[in-house]
C-alpha cells in the first residue's frame, strides 16, 4: 500500500507541475491511478489470512516508521476511498469549467486521496497520525485553491484548526502509548490489552482527535461550514471519505479501550448528542446541500455510536452502515451537484415541478434517499435494522440504552428530513412563485455517477445476504469475533418493528413539517465557543502586542535590568553572602569629603537638563574616583584615571556641539513610580551585589603572587610597571596592536571625510564658475 | 637568562575550518578594499567558496574525531568534537545560503560591494567560536564577534532608517546582555575559581563542597544564562528579536536567525551541560520557564501581526522556545556518562531550523521587492498566481515551519518533544505541541495570503516579483533539504546523535 500512496503522491505532484496538462488528461491519469489502487487492494486483500503489511523504516534512530496492513477493514475502506474517488474524479471533469483550476484541482484530489489511503491502510496510530496530518492539510488546500468566496475561505480555515488540533491530540496520545505501552502497532495494543492512568489519557485524547475529524459533538460546526466547498469535494471529502477518518481510529480502538468507562459515555453522549442534534439541524435547512451536511452530521454520530461501542454486533453494523452511507451520500451530493449545475439553485423552497423536468435524476436520488431514510429493500435498511439489532441485543448497561434512543430518535429524524429532501426538491408545489427550472439539462457524466451509487444502494439491498458475507471479514479484522450477517428480511422481530415505526414516523414528520421552521438560523455552542476562542486568542494577543512590544528601548532595557536585578536578590537570599560585616567604611575623613561629591554629582546628573552640564557631572564623579585613588596611595592610577577622565570630557564636548543644548522629556513608557522604583532597585541591588561579592573573597588575589615575584623574577620595583611590560606583556602587545589599528583606521576614515568635502567643494565652485561663464 | 617562551600546541590541521574562514574575511576586506568593485557575483561567490570549504574540512575533521576521539585545542581554549563540528557545518551552510540570497538583494538595492560579505565571514567565526569554546572568556570573544558583526549587519543597508533604528536598539541592549554575560563569567570564576569549563566541573569536587560559596556561582549562571537567553531571544530577552528582524536588510534578517541561533544555543548547551552539571536542579527549572514563556509568547503574538518579517521574527521566538524544550531535556541528565537526547536533539532542531528559515526569508527577501518594503502579507497577496512554483516553495517552507510530517520540521518538533517526554517533562512538551498549534496558525495567515485572498485593484500595478538566478537556488535548495530530510530523516538523526555522543565523551 505504502508505494501506491507514493504513486498518489507521484502522480499529483505531476500534474500539479505540468501547468499544461489538460484537464481530461489529468483526470484519466487520477482514475488510472485509483483504478490500480482498488485493484490491488482486492487483490492482496480478498481472500488472504495473513494481512499484506509494508513497513519503511522513515527515521530509525527515534523509532518513527510508517507501516501500512492491508486487513480486511482497510480492504474495504481502501476500496471505497478509491472507487468512489474515481466516480467522484470522473464526475468533476465535466462539473468545472476546463482551464488550469480544473487540473489544480485533480493533482490536489490524487494527492488527497492518496493521503487518505495510507490512513485506512494504516497499521500503527504513528503512521496513522502522519497521514491524518497530510489530508488535513490536502483538504485546506482543495478547498482554498478553488474557492473565491470569503466564507469558504474562512470555513476551509476554520476545518483546518479544529481538525489540525485533533491530530496533535492524537499525536499525544501516541506519544503516551509509546511510552506507557511500548507500542502505537494497532495489533498489538489490542494483545497487550494495557491499562493505567496514562493509557486512559491516551485514549480520551484519541477519541477528542476523532471527534474533532468526523465532526462529533461539540466538534460537530466546521463541518456544515466546510460544505461551501465545490460539490465534488464536499461528496468526496465531507461525506464519504475524510470525516470518516475519525471512525476509522475508533473502530481500530473501540476493541482497546471500548471497555473504559469514560471512553463509553464519551462515545454515547458525543454520538448520539450529534445524531439527534444533526438530524434536527438538517430539518431547518433550505439549502439541500447544507442539509445533507448536518445529515452527514447526524449519520457520523450514529456510526461513532456502533463502531465507538466496540460490540462486536454494533462494530459489525456499523462496518456496513459506513459502507452504506458512503454509497448513498455520494449519490446524493452529487445529484444535488447536478441540480445546482442545471438550475443555478440549490434552495428547497424555489423548485416545483422538477420531477417532471428530471424524471432519471428524481428516481435515483429518490432510491438514495430512501436508503438513507432505512425503506426496505434498499441497503440502508439492511444495516440500520442490523445496527437496532445489536443495541437491542447488547447488555452493556445504560449506556446502550441510551445509545438506542439516541439511534431511534436519530433514525426518525433522518428519514423525516430525506422526505424532506426529496418533496422539497421534486414536488409540484403551487405556492413557490416563479419556480427554478433547468436551463441547461446535465451532461451524462453528471448524471452517471449519480445512477451508479443509486445502484450500488439498491444491489446492496437486495443481495444484503451476500454482501454480509463480504463484509464479514472487515469487521473481524478489528474484533476478531464471528457476525451474524446482514439480511434484506430478517424475519418479524422487534428491531423490524421499531424500524418500520421510524420510518412511518419520520415520513409524517418530513412531509408536514413547514418550510418557515428553517428561517431562523441558530449558531452553535461549540461554534460559538470556537469563535470566542479565535477572537479572544486574536485580541488579547494584540493586547499583548501593545503593551510588552512598544517600540521603547527604555521599557526593553528596564525590564531585562529588573530580571537581572531579580537575579541577584534571589542568589542573596538562598545563599546570604558574608554581607557588610567586614566593610570598612572609611580611612579618614578626607575619603568621607571626596566621596560626598561624588554622590552630590551623581545626583545631580539625574536632575540637570542640559547635556553639557551633565557630561561635566559624569566627569566630576570620575575625577573624586581619581582622588579617592590617589589618597589610597596609587598615584599612578590616580594619573590615568585623570587622564582618561580629561579625554571623555573632551570627546563629550565635541559630540555635543551636533546635539541640541537639553534632554529631550524622558519617555514616558511607565508612570514615574515604577521608573523610579525601577531605577532606584537595580541601581540599589547591582552595588549592593558588587560589594557582597568582592568580600566574599577566600582565595588570596594574585597581586599578592605579583607582588612576591616581582623583584626576584622580573627584577623591577614598581610592580604596576612589571605587570604590564612583564607578567602581562602578551597582553600589552595586543592592545597596543588594536589601538594602531584603531588609530589607522580612524585617520583613514578622517581623510576620507576630507576627500569627499573637497571633491563636493571642487565640484560647487566648477558649477559656480560654468554658470558665471554661461551668464 | 631568557628562557624560550613555549606557547600552548595550536593544532593547525584541527581550526582549519575557522582559519579559512578568517583568511577569506581578511582576503574581502583587504582586497576587497583595495580593488576596485570585483565583477559581479564575484563576492558571493568567493564567501560561499570558502564557507563551502569549511564545510569540507569540518566533516574531514569529524570523521577524523570520531576515529581518535575528542581533543581540547590552544591551551585547552577549545574543544574538537563531534558537537563542535555539527555546529560550524550548520553554520558555514548557513553563511552559503546566505550568500546566494544576499548577492541578489544587494545589487538589487545596488549596494554591491565586500563589506557585508567579510561581516558573514566573521559572523560566522563568532558563532564556530562560541560552539567550540571550553572557556567562558573564549565564549565571550566569540560571543562579541558574532554581536558585532550583527549589529553592523543589521544597519548596512545604508538608505534604509529603519534599519539603522533597529541596529541601534539592538546595539544597546546586546550591550547590556554582553555584560551580564561576563559579570556572569566573572562571579562563576569567584565561586569556583575557573573559567575553563572542565576545570569548573572539577573545582566542585575539591573547593566548593569545603566552602560552599553557591551565592555566587548562582547568580553567575543566572547571568550567563540572561547573556545567552538574549542571544537566542528567548522570552523575556525578546523584544529586541521583532524589531531588528523586521529593520534589518531582509537577508541579514535570515542569517540571524539561523547562525545567531546555533552559536548561541551551542554555546548554552555546552556551558549549561559541560560546565555547570553540577548545578542542573538550580538551572533546569530556569530553562523550563524561560521555554514555556517563549512558546507562549511567541506563538501568541505572532499570530496577529501583519508584517510577514515581523510574524517570522515571533515564529523565530517560538522556534527558539522549542529548542529550549530539548535544552531542558538535556538538564535532566547533564554530566552523566548516558546523555539524554536533548542535546541531539536541539542541534538537529538548529540545523534543520537554520536552513527552513534561510529559504523562508530568501523568498521574502524576493516578495519586498526593491525598497525591501514590501513585507507586509499583502505583499504576498496573489503571489500563488503570478508565481506558482515561488508560492509552493514557500508553502513547504511554511508547512515544514508549521511541523507538518514528512517535512524537515516536523522531524525536528518530534525530536525535542520525545526528548522531552524520555525525561517525562510532560508539562513541557504538552506546552509545546499547544504552541505549535497556536503558531500553525500564523503560517496558514501567509499561505492563504499566497494562494486565497482576492487581487485587489492596483495589485497588477505593483513591481512583479523577480526570481534571479542565485536567491532561486537558496530556495530550492532549501525546499529540496526540507523535503529531502521529511521523506529519509534517518540519516541526518543518527548524524546529530552521533555528533553529540562524540561530545560528551570529552567531560570529565
Amino acid at each position: 500500500m505504502l508505494v501506491l500512496v507514493l504513486l498518489h503522491a507521484v502522480v499529483a505532484a505531476v500534474v500539479l507541475s505540468a501547468t499544461r496538462l489538460r484537464g481530461t488528461v489529468a483526470a484519466a491519469l487520477g482514475i488510472a491511478v485509483f483504478a490500480a489502487t482498488a485493484v490491488t487492494a482486492a487483490l492482496q486483500g480478498i481472500g488472504s489470512d495473513v494481512p499484506a503489511t509494508q513497513s519503511w523504516d522513515w527515521v530509525p534512530d527515534l523509532g518513527l516508521q510508517l507501516t501500512t496492513r492491508l486487513d480486511g477493514f482497510a480492504v474495504v475502506m481502501v476500496l471505497l476511498v478509491s472507487v468512489i474517488g474515481a466516480i467522484v474524479l470522473a464526475y468533476s471533469a465535466s462539473y468545472f469549467e476546463p482551464g488550469p483550476t480544473r487540473v489544480r484541482f485533480t493533482g490536489l484530489f490524487i494527492a488527497f486521496a492518496g493521503a487518505m489511503t495510507g490512513l485506512v491502510a494504516a497499521a500503527d496510530l504513528f503512521t496513522m497520525f502522519v497521514f491524518w496530518e497530510l489530508t488535513s492539510v490536502c483538504s485546506f488546500l482543495l478547498i482554498g485553491l478553488n474557492d473565491r468566496s470569503a466564507s469558504a475561505r474562512n470555513a476551509a480555515l476554520r476545518a483546518l484548526l479544529v481538525t489540525g488540533a485533533g491530530g496533535l491530540c492524537l499525536l499525544a496520545a501516541v506519544i503516551l502509548l509509546q511510552v506507557a505501552v511500548g507500542t502505537t502497532d494497532l495489533a498489538e495494543l489490542g494483545s497487550r490489552s494495557p491499562a493505567g492512568a496514562m493509557v486512559t489519557t491516551a485514549a480520551v485524547l484519541a477519541l477528542t482527535g476523532a471527534f474533532t475529524k468526523s465532526a462529533q459533538f461539540p466538534f460537530h460546526f466546521w463541518l456544515p461550514g466546510a460544505m461551501a466547498a465545490p460539490t465534488p469535494v464536499s461528496a468526496y471529502l465531507h461525506s464519504a471519505t475524510m470525516v470518516k477518518a475519525g471512525i476509522v481510529l475508533m473502530a481500530r480502538l473501540a476493541p482497546v479501550f471500548g471497555d473504559l468507562a469514560v471512553w463509553r459515555w464519551l462515545v454515547v453522549v458525543c454520538g448520539g448528542t450529534t445524531m439527534v442534534l444533526g438530524g434536527l439541524r438538517a430539518m431547518r435547512q433550505t439549502d439541500a446541500k447544507l442539509l445533507l451536511a448536518h445529515s452527514t452530521v447526524s449519520q457520523l454520530g450514529f456510526l461513532t455510536i456502533l463502531v465507538g461501542l466496540g460490540i462486536p454486533g454494533a462494530t459489525y453494523a456499523g462496518v456496513a452502515h459506513l459502507v452504506a452511507h458512503a454509497v448513498f451520500k455520494a449519490g446524493l451530493f452529487l445529484g444535488v451537484g447536478a441540480i445546482d449545475h442545471a438550475t443555478g439553485t440549490r434552495d428547497i423552497r424555489r423548485f416545483s415541478g422538477l420531477g417532471r423536468e428530471m424524471p432519471q435524476l428524481a428516481v435515483m436520488m429518490g432510491l438514495a434517499a430512501a436508503s438513507m431514510a432505512g425503506v426496505i429493500p434498499l441497503l440502508g435498511f439492511a444495516t440500520k435494522e442490523k445496527a437496532l439489532v445489536a443495541l437491542l441485543d447488547a447488555d452493556a448497561g445504560a449506556a446502550t440504552v441510551v445509545a438506542l434512543v439516541a439511534v431511534i430518535g436519530g433514525s426518525v429524524l433522518s428519514t423525516a428530513y430525506s422526505m424532506r429532501l426529496m418533496r422539497g426538491l421534486f414536488a409540484t408545489d403551487h405556492r413557490v412563485i416563479d419556480p427554478e427550472h433547468v436551463h441547461h439539462a446535465p451532461g451524462g457524466w453528471l448524471v452517471v455517477p449519480v445512477g451508479l451509487f443509486t445502484v450500488a444502494s439498491l444491489l446492496g439491498g437486495l443481495l444484503a445476504d451476500a454482501v454480509g458475507g463480504w463484509l464479514q471479514a472487515p469487521a473481524r479484522s478489528l474484533d476478531g469475533v464471528e457476525h451474524s450477517s446482514l439480511h434484506l428480511w430478517p424475519g418479524l422481530n422487534l428491531a423490524l418493528g421499531i424500524s418500520l415505526a421510524i420510518v412511518a414516523v419520520g415520513a409524517v414528520i418530513g412531509w408536514r413539517v413547514p418550510d418557515e421552521v428553517a428561517a431562523s438560523p441558530v449558531r452553535v455552542s461549540g461554534e460559538q465557543i470556537f469563535q470566542r476562542l479565535f477572537d479572544g486568542l486574536l485580541t488579547g494577543s494584540k493586547r499583548i502586542t501593545v503593551v510588552t512590544q512598544s517600540g521603547s528601548l527604555l521599557a526593553y532595557l528596564a525590564v531585562v535590568m529588573a530580571i537581572v536585578a531579580g537575579v541577584l536578590v534571589a542568589a542573596i537570599v538562598t545563599d546570604p553572602l558574608a554581607g557588610f560585616d567586614e566593610l570598612t567604611w572609611s580611612d579618614g575623613w578626607m575619603q568621607l569629603v571626596v566621596a560626598a561629591f561624588a554622590v552630590v554629582f551623581a545626583a545631580a546628573v539625574i536632575a540637570v537638563r542640559e547635556r553639557f552640564v551633565a557630561a561635566l557631572l559624569i566627569g566630576g564623579v570620575g575625577f573624586a574616583c581619581a582622588v579617592l585613588f590617589a589618597l589610597y596611595g596609587a598615584p599612578d592610577l590616580a594619573l590615568t584615571q585623570i587622564l582618561v577622565e580629561t579625554l571623555t570630557i573632551v570627546v563629550f564636548l565635541l559630540v555635543l556641539r551636533q546635539m541640541p543644548r537639553g534632554f529631550d522629556a524622558p519617555p514616558a513608557w511607565a508612570p514615574r513610580v515604577v521608573r523610579v522604583v525601577i531605577s532606584a532597585g537595580v541601581g540599589i541591588t547591582v552595588a549592593a551585589f558588587a560589594v557582597m561579592v568582592s568580600a566574599a573573597r577566600t582565595a588570596p588575589s594574585v597581586g599578592e603572587t605579583y607582588a612576591e615575584l616581582s623583584l626576584p623574577e622580573a627584577g623591577g620595583k614598581n610592580i604596576v610597571n612589571v605587570i604590564l611590560v612583564d607578567f602581562r606583556g602578551f597582553d600589552t602587545l595586543g592592545e597596543i596592536t588594536v589601538l594602531g589599528t584603531a588609530a589607522l583606521g580612524v585617520t583613514n576614515l578622517v581623510r576620507m571625510a576630507r576627500r569627499r568635502r573637497r571633491t563636493a567643494s571642487d565640484a560647487a565652485t566648477a558649477a559656480a564658475v560654468a554658470e558665471a561663464e554661461l551668464s | 637568562m631568557i628562557a624560550a617562551l613555549e606557547g600552548p600546541p595550536i593544532g593547525w590541521f584541527d581550526l582549519s575550518p575557522l582559519l579559512v574562514l578568517l583568511g577569506a574575511a581578511l582576503v574581502m576586506l583587504v582586497v576587497g578594499a583595495l580593488l576596485p568593485r570585483w565583477p559581479r557575483g564575484l563576492y558571493a561567490a568567493f564567501t560561499a567558496t570558502a564557507a563551502g570549504a569549511t564545510m569540507v574540512l569540518a566533516m574531514v575533521l569529524w570523521d577524523d574525531v570520531s576515529d581518535q576521539g575528542a581533543r581540547y585545542l590552544v591551551g585547552d581554549a577549545v574543544t574538537l568534537d563531534g558537537f563542535s563540528m555539527f555546529a560550524t557545518i550548520a553554520i558555514a551552510a548557513t553563511v552559503l545560503l546566505a550568500c546566494l540570497v544576499t548577492d541578489d538583494y544587494l545589487r538589487r538595492e545596488q549596494l554591491d560591494g565586500p563589506e557585508v560579505y567579510a561581516l558573514y565571514l566573521t559572523a560566522g567565526i563568532g558563532g564556530i567560536v562560541m560552539a567550540m569554546a571550553n572557556d567562558l572568556v573564549v565564549l565571550f570573544l566569540g560571543l562579541e564577534v558574532l554581536s558585532l558583526s550583527f549589529y553592523v549587519l543589521a544597519a548596512s543597508h545604508r538608505r534604509r532608517s529603519a534599519g539603522q533604528e533597529s541596529a541601534i536598539k539592538y546595539f544597546v541592549l546586546g550591550g547590556f546582555a554582553s555584560a551580564f554575560f561576563l559579570y556572569g563569567a566573572a562571579l562563576v570564576y569567584g565561586g569556583t575559581g575557573s573559567v575553563r569549563y572542565d576545570e569548573i566541573v572539577a573545582a566542585v569536587n575539591t573547593t566548593l563542597l569545603v566552602e560552599r560559596k553557591d551565592a555566587l556561582v548562582l547568580a553567575g549562571v543566572a547571568l550567563l544564562i540572561v547573556g545567552l537567553a538574549f542571544k537566542v531571544s528567548a522570552v523575556p530577552f525578546h523584544f529586541w528579536a521583532p524589531d531588528v528582524y523586521q529593520g534589518a536588510p531582509t537577508p541579514v534578517t535570515a542569517f540571524m536567525a539561523s547562525a545567531g541561533k546555533i552559536g548561541a544555543f551551542a554555546a548554552m548547551l555546552r556551558v549549561l551541560t559541560e560546565a555547570l552539571p553540577q548545578w542542573r536542579d538550580d538551572w533546569r527549572p530556569v530553562v523550563w520557564t524561560i521555554a514555556v514563556a517563549t512558546l507562549a509568547v511567541g506563538s501568541i503574538l505572532a499570530v496577529v501581526q501583519t508584517n510577514v518579517k515581523r510574524m517570522l521574527a515571533y515564529s523565530s521566538i517560538s522556534h527558539a522556545g522549542f529548542i529550549l524544550v530539548g535544552v531542558e531535556a538535556a538538564g535532566h541528565t547533564a554530566g552523566e556518562a548516558d546523555p539524554s537526547g536533548g542535546v541531539a536533539a536541539s542541534m538537529l532542531y538548529l540545523l534543520l531550523y537554520a536552513v527552513l528559515v534561510m529559504g523562508t526569508f530568501a523568498v521574502v527577501s524576493l516578495v519586498g521587492r526593491t525598497g525591501d518594503d514590501q513585507t507586509d502579507l499583502d505583499g504576498f497577496r496573489g503571489l500563488g498566481r503570478t508565481r506558482p512554483a515561488l508560492a509552493l516553495g514557500m508553502t513547504v517552507l511554511l508547512l515544514a515551519q508549521a511541523g507538518v510530517p514528512l517535512t524537515s520540521g516536523f522531524v525536528a518538533k518530534f525530536g525535542v518533544i520525545s526528548a522531552a517526554v524520555d525525561q517525562r517533562s510532560y508539562a513541557i512538551a504538552i506546552v509545546a505541541m499547544l504552541a505549535s498549534v497556536i503558531a500553525a496558525f500564523l503560517y496558514l495567515r501567509i499561505m492563504v495570503s499566497m494562494w486565497i485572498v482576492d487581487a485587489e485593484a492596483g495589485d497588477d500595478a505593483r513591481e512583479a516579483v523577480r526570481t534571479p538566478l542565485s536567491t532561486s537556488l537558496a530556495v530550492v535548495l532549501s525546499v529540496g533539504f526540507t523535503l529531502v530530510v521529511g521523506f529519509a530523516p534517518g540519516w541526518i538523526v543518527s548524524a546529530a546523535e552521533h555528533a553529540t555522543t562524540i561530545a560528551t565523551a570529552v567531560a570529565p
